[in-house]
């Protein structure tokens, strides 16, 4: 299959349910044991307002939306994200993307993360080379 | 102790090399991975996900200096560039340094901002990856 890739397209959104119970399998998976992740008292203790997100689980997030859309169709080649606000298990957080650039098999795209307000909290960018 | 000091001394990790790591990319570590971010790819059972790297070295080395300033570390950003594939049974050594260290006033106080560059090769010394990690420190 082609891929039919245009500026201004937006590719398939994924929507992620994050909850306590994964926040600490992610920890253990990654080895991230810093406890903003999974102890309540703690997280306030350093002035957040509990529990939050991995950074780098929400990049896992649009890592996976990313390679979704890929598919076996190319290859990803970089990928850049930058945190900008706190996530909280227990909220849904959607993953969204838009192609920015296309020049030849390569192509651009941008790539966020929403809460359940519609804020973006993770901004990427990304580069994929198509086949 | 003053925070300019603190970052005094902070700043003269930049450019160190640390201590390279060595480890295996094992089946089971990419499935309990993979079903962590929830991700249910089969792909991730041969091959590693965009952002597993991470999980077979840290993306920073402890740093004790910077626990001296403000309370708590937040991430800031990570950038990921792909080379090759990495497959299971790879042996990947991650090699890390302080690329950068600089400190910026934010709405709610000063903030440190420590850079680590990561490269990553695999058993046959080619470089696979490449990361640069933001870590803040509030």
């Amino acid at each position: 299959m082609s891929v039919v890739a245009k500026v201004g397209d937006e590719i398939p959104e994924l929507v992620k349910h994050p909850t306590m119970r994964q926040l600490v399998q992610y920890a253990g998976a990654s080895g991230d044991f810093y406890e903003i992740h999974y102890d309540q008292d703690f997280a306030r203790s350093v002035s957040l307002p509990g529990v939050i997100l991995h950074g780098l689980l929400k990049a896992g997030y649009l890592g996976q939306l990313l390679t979704d859309w890929i598919g076996d169709r190319g290859t990803l080649r970089s990928f850049d994200v930058s945190y900008r606000g706190v996530d909280v298990p227990g909220k849904p957080y959607r993953c969204r993307g838009r192609i920015t650039k296309v020049d030849g098999k390569n192509v651009e795209l941008e790539v966020w993360g929403e809460d359940e307000n519609g804020q973006k909290t993770t901004l990427g960018t990304a580069t994929v080379e198509l086949d | 102790m003053a925070a300019t000091d603190v970052v005094d001394r902070i700043k003269t990790h930049i450019g160190k090399t640390q201590k390279p790591v060595t480890a295996l990319v094992e089946a089971g570590h990419l499935k309990r991975f993979a079903e962590a971010i929830g991700d249910p790819n089969p792909r991730w059972l041969e091959e590693a996900p965009p952002t597993f790297l991470v999980a077979i070295a840290p993306t920073s080395y402890h740093l004790d200096e910077a626990e001296q300033y403000g309370r708590g570390w937040l991430n800031g950003g990570n950038r990921f560039e792909y080379l090759e594939p990495v497959k299971v049974g790879d042996r990947i050594t991650a090699t890390g340094k302080v690329a950068d260290v600089y400190e910026k006033s934010g709405s709610s106080g000063n903030l440190l901002f420590i850079i680590f560059e990561t490269e990553y090769t695999n058993q046959h010394g080619r470089t696979v990856a490449r990361l640069r990690g933001t870590a803040i420190r509030r």
